[in-house]
């Protein structure tokens, strides 16, 4: 195996086989890190828990749902309002979250009677909500509350609010993956088939491992609608609870991220025959391929083709003016799970860009097998990477731009990087036509960006430029293009607005399953 | 008596005000020099608070986790930590000083930290670092015991008194800020220098507005050295300014080593900086100095512009940080507002005995709430349920309240990562009264503008 020892983890042996560089004729069974192992403490990972995988990043995009978290306030608190899962129901998961708020005399004491009262209180607070996530922390999983038999309890004395349960502690597992696996499997076990759905289509999927960061479910809503297709429940960003309770009556399961919400597509499949196909909502070319597969599912070929020949001719060029101008631009995609295959090839395709490095955070080896069949050769790929790691691939590689978390992006930015947050995004949506030539949109302003220029110069050493009183993206970018392309009336920048999700939603009536508006 | 200072009556929390405990340590660890702290639980308590902090500062820095997984919930994580600090010092030699901040997680399942740094000192680093300084200082914080201010407290205790030592007598001031930004502790620096007196300041974070750098060179770090932790036992007296975050410590070097304490006020507002100039001058035999009487004179001039004009009789709500909150508030009634609704997003018995809060009670001549253990769908419920607000004055993670009941909002205090540079700007000092009050202003202005309500006013000022 190639593997890849960084200078910084030279003292740290159980590192060495967690990194690669695939060379020339390298694929995954002579290039692949290990993967999802338990993390190395003080290495200062980038992980989180498992608390939030499960409620942070796939609880709480459910929208019209109390999201309760039983402990301390400071899991609730941390893990609020630092995602753009935004819904077409004015945002009420963003805006509301709750805690139990447990003290030391509960720990003592125990919590169960005070998670009673705060179920009852929290419905009282917010009369329209009837559904409730409750998640378990590591202090009330280590106290040993009986959260389930709580919530039962209350079923049964309030006919009218259901209440689902997810014990997911945050020490459950080397990273917020465990926590994927955990609610997916509770759900399916404990609320798919108590809800029966209204069938308003010969076709009907449900939508699965899709958080609508900025808006992109709504985005694949729309083609999906276009085509004819009832979809059931998305699982989960702007999701509904009883959209979801009514999953077993799809025909197909659509899913985006496998690497958080396949484990619910083959239990599915399993338990109700329902078949997974895999797709991808990044890229036009991933993109058409997947509206083709879900058509030839169905027999609508025909459908998925009239779409993808108007939203192509529509973008295309627009997608292609910015390919144009990043040409070899070295990136860095460096995301949490699953982006790191969902982008590596389309972004090399579509965009030109020369991807120097993938990592992931939580992603499995499977996810690892992608990314490395997917990325070229010379592509550095590390699992679990950490702060000394990252700052020195960094300035090994001397990328052109980096696509990572918030944080991580400020550590970039000092060392004159940019970055992009691949996690919540800059300005998204980045999925459909439209959405990806956004993200290209995004890269080149974050690449060609004047100031960018300006904080490279020494004043106190270097010649200061005194020739002009401004630059422009477009002045840096063109400087060495050829001039057919500079003056092509066929390629064009973006001409979308700041907002498409707003003109979507008064396009499509907000979206709620028949059996979640039969229930109101 | 139309001040009331009572609990919130729900049991739970809707929206909190605060985060828990380990966060306010890690806020406190940030603000010394070579020091990088090992959080002891799971990965999120440190994942997320690095992400909040981050997000408000703008900025990056280090902080580990013992990654505490499933086996160790079970059978104790000591070996955790353990391997976290040689980890740690392998790979970073320039690391000095460990805090290890506890959590939830390993407050129950009972881990003895202090028994495994014990360990460590006679095994680990006297064998593998023998010709290393390496500090390694355990700091209590569960989770379900008070809040993040409490933490950050706790945090500068335990700092203070793993290194004060007593040697000769310094004339220094120590100076602990208590949960402030970089722009407060650039202001406190100097109306020091203004009167030239030397002060150990805990934390000294103004670094981490730090810049962009061409040579790729800067980093953010808090700037507080071991030296100066360990000569807080020779000054000739202690500030802090704020009563819930650095107050124990205070009291703790008063009692240890009897450096004399003064504990507060907060210096909001023109009167309270003017008593926090006065203490300076008392425990230093300093004079306030003619530039100092200038900045005020500056401050009062721009305050006078818009007091009694535009802010007068102004009805606002106030929540954060207790010391923050209280200071806010008495600088409220000195403009001539009124703040009606507090919101102290913790239940510190302390604040009941609490002076300002006493005359807050005795003195106000309105229906003013003072809620403890509150959170921010008391501020929503009341506003539902006929609160008429001007302003409202607190962090980010409220900014829901105010967009959705169309309530101007200044953001001041801890998390403020939906407004640019709130960091910089200090809300001590004459500086501070001066930004605070201005920006009041125009939040108010815009407002105004924004909802056509006697905008034309501003026509001729």
């Amino acid at each position: 195996m190639p593997y890849h020892e960084f200078d910084c983890s030279k003292c740290l042996p159980e590192r060495q086989k967690h990194a690669v560089v695939k060379g020339a004729g390298d694929n995954l069974t002579t290039a692949l890190p290990l993967g999802y192992l338990n993390t190395i403490p003080g290495s200062i990972s980038e992980r989180g828990c498992a608390y939030c995988g499960a409620k942070h990043v796939i609880g709480t995009p459910m929208k019209d749902v109390i999201h309760m978290s039983h402990g301390p306030v400071g899991c609730t608190y941390d893990t609020w309002q630092t995602k753009r899962y935004i819904s077409d129901n004015n945002n009420f998961q963003l805006k509301y979250t709750f805690a139990t708020d447990v003290r030391e005399k509960h720990i003592v004491f125990g919590a169960e009677a005070m998670l009673k009262q705060n179920i009852i209180e929290a419905f009282k607070a917010c009369p329209d909500i009837k559904r409730m996530t409750i998640y378990q922390t590591c202090a009330t999983a280590l106290i040993g509350d009986d959260i389930n038999a709580v919530a039962q309890e209350v079923m049964d004395e309030m006919p009218d609010v259901d209440i689902f349960v997810c014990n997911s502690p945050g020490f459950g597992g080397p990273s917020q993956s465990g926590g994927h696996h955990k609610i997916n499997i509770a759900w399916i076990n404990d609320k798919v088939g108590t809800v029966e759905p209204e069938i308003t289509s010969d076709y009907v999927i449900n939508y699965v491992g899709e958080y609508n960061i900025q808006g992109d479910q709504e985005v694949m809503l729309d083609y999906f609608t276009r085509m004819g297709i009832q979809v059931l429940s998305t699982f989960t960003g702007n999701g509904t609870y009883d959209g979801l309770r009514a999953m077993h009556r799809a025909h197909l399961n659509v899913l985006e991220c496998a690497r958080s919400a396949e484990y619910i597509c083959n239990e599915l499949r399993a338990r109700y025959g329902i078949p997974r196909l895999d797709i991808d909502g990044f890229g036009f070319e991933p993109l058409a391929q997947s509206l083709r597969k879900i058509g030839m599912f169905f027999g609508i070929e025909d459908r998925a083709e009239a779409i993808i020949a108007e939203e192509t001719a529509r973008w295309k060029p627009e997608l292609d003016w910015y390919k144009e101008r990043l040409k070899g631009k070295k990136v860095c995609l460096w995301p949490g799970g699953s982006k790191l295959w969902h982008w590596a090839h389309a972004i090399e395709e579509e965009m030109g860009v020369k991807v120097v490095s993938v990592y992931t955070k939580f992603g499995h080896q499977g996810d690892m097998e992608k990314g490395i069949a997917r990325c070229g050769e010379d592509a550095l790929a590390i699992d679990d990477p950490n702060e000394l790691e990252g700052l020195e691939a960094m300035e090994r590689l001397k990328p052109d731009v980096i696509f990572t978390g918030k944080r991580p992006g400020e550590v970039a930015k000092k060392i004159g990087v940019p970055y992009l947050n691949a996690h919540a995004y800059h300005n998204g949506p980045w999925k459909g036509w439209e959405g990806w030539v956004r993200f290209a949109r995004d890269i080149y302003n974050a690449i060609y960006s004047p100031i960018h220029q300006l904080a490279l110069v020494d004043i106190s050493k270097d010649e200061i430029a005194t020739d002009r009183g401004f630059l422009t993206q477009r002045l840096l970018s063109d400087r060495t293009l050829a001039e057919e392309i500079r003056t092509s009336t066929r390629l064009r920048e973006y001409t979308g607005t700041y907002d498409p999700i707003a003109a979507l939603r008064k396009k499509n009536p907000p979206y709620f399953t028949p059996m979640a508006a039969a229930a109101e | 008596m139309n001040c009331e200072l009572k609990p919130k009556d729900r049991i739970g929390t809707i929206n909190p005000i605060f985060t828990c405990q380990p966060c306010g340590a890690q806020y406190a660890s940030i603000g010394i020099e070579d020091c990088i702290g090992i959080v002891h639980g799971g990965q999120g308590c440190v994942m997320f608070v690095r992400l909040l902090i981050s997000q408000h500062l703008k900025e990056s820095f280090e902080i580990a986790s013992s990654s505490v997984h499933e086996d160790g919930a079970v059978f104790g994580a000591l070996d955790r930590v353990e391997e976290a600090v040689d980890v740690l010092l392998m790979r970073y030699p320039n690391v000095k000083v460990v805090p290890i901040i506890t959590t939830c997680s390993t407050e129950v399942i009972g881990d003895d930290v202090d028994g495994v740094v014990t360990k460590l000192q006679d095994e680990l680093l006297s064998v593998k670092y023998p010709d290393r300084e390496v500090h390694l200082i355990p700091i209590h914080t569960p989770s379900f015991v008070g809040s993040m201010v409490t933490g950050y407290d706790v945090a500068v205790r335990d700092f203070v008194k793993y290194f004060s030592k007593k040697d000769k007598p310094s004339f220094k001031l120590n100076l602990i800020t208590g949960w402030v930004n970089p722009g407060d502790v650039k202001e406190l620096k100097h109306l020091l220098a203004e009167m030239q007196v030397d002060a150990t300041v805990l934390f000294e974070i103004e670094s981490f507005d730090s810049p962009l750098m061409p040579d790729k060179s800067a980093v953010s770090h808090g700037s507080t050295t071991i030296q100066d932790l360990v000569g807080t036992a020779d000054a000739q007296g202690t500030i802090a300014l704020n009563r819930y975050e650095g107050g124990q410590a205070a009291k703790w070097l008063q009692t240890r080593w009897d450096v004399p304490a003064i504990i507060g006020p907060t210096p909001i507002g023109i009167r309270n900086t003017d008593t926090f100039l006065r203490n300076v001058k008392e425990m230093t035999g300093k004079p306030i100095p003619e530039s100092l009487v200038r900045e005020r004179g500056i401050a009062i001039d721009a305050i006078t512009d818009l007091a009694h004009m535009f802010l007068a009789d102004k009805r606002v709500a106030i929540y954060g940080n207790p010391d923050l909150v209280i200071g806010l508030a008495e600088f409220c009634l000195d403009l001539e507002m009124k703040p009606k609704l507090l919101l102290l997003g913790d239940e510190n018995a302390g604040y009941a005995d609490d002076p300002r809060i006493a005359a807050l009670k005795e003195n106000v001549d309105y229906p003013m709430e003072i809620v403890t253990n509150a959170d921010l769908f008391e501020l929503e419920d009341r506003i539902k349920n006929g609160l008429e607000l001007d302003l409202i004055l607190g962090h980010s993670k409220g900014r829901f309240v105010a967009i959705d009941n169309n309530i101007p909002m200044l953001r001041v205090g801890f998390p403020t990562y939906d407004r640019a540079g709130m960091y910089r700007h200090p809300v001590v000092g004459y500086a501070g009264a001066t930004w605070l009050a201005e920006q009041m202003a125009n939040v108010i202005f815009t407002d105004m503008e924004y909802k056509k309500n006697k905008e034309w006013i501003l026509n001729v000022w």
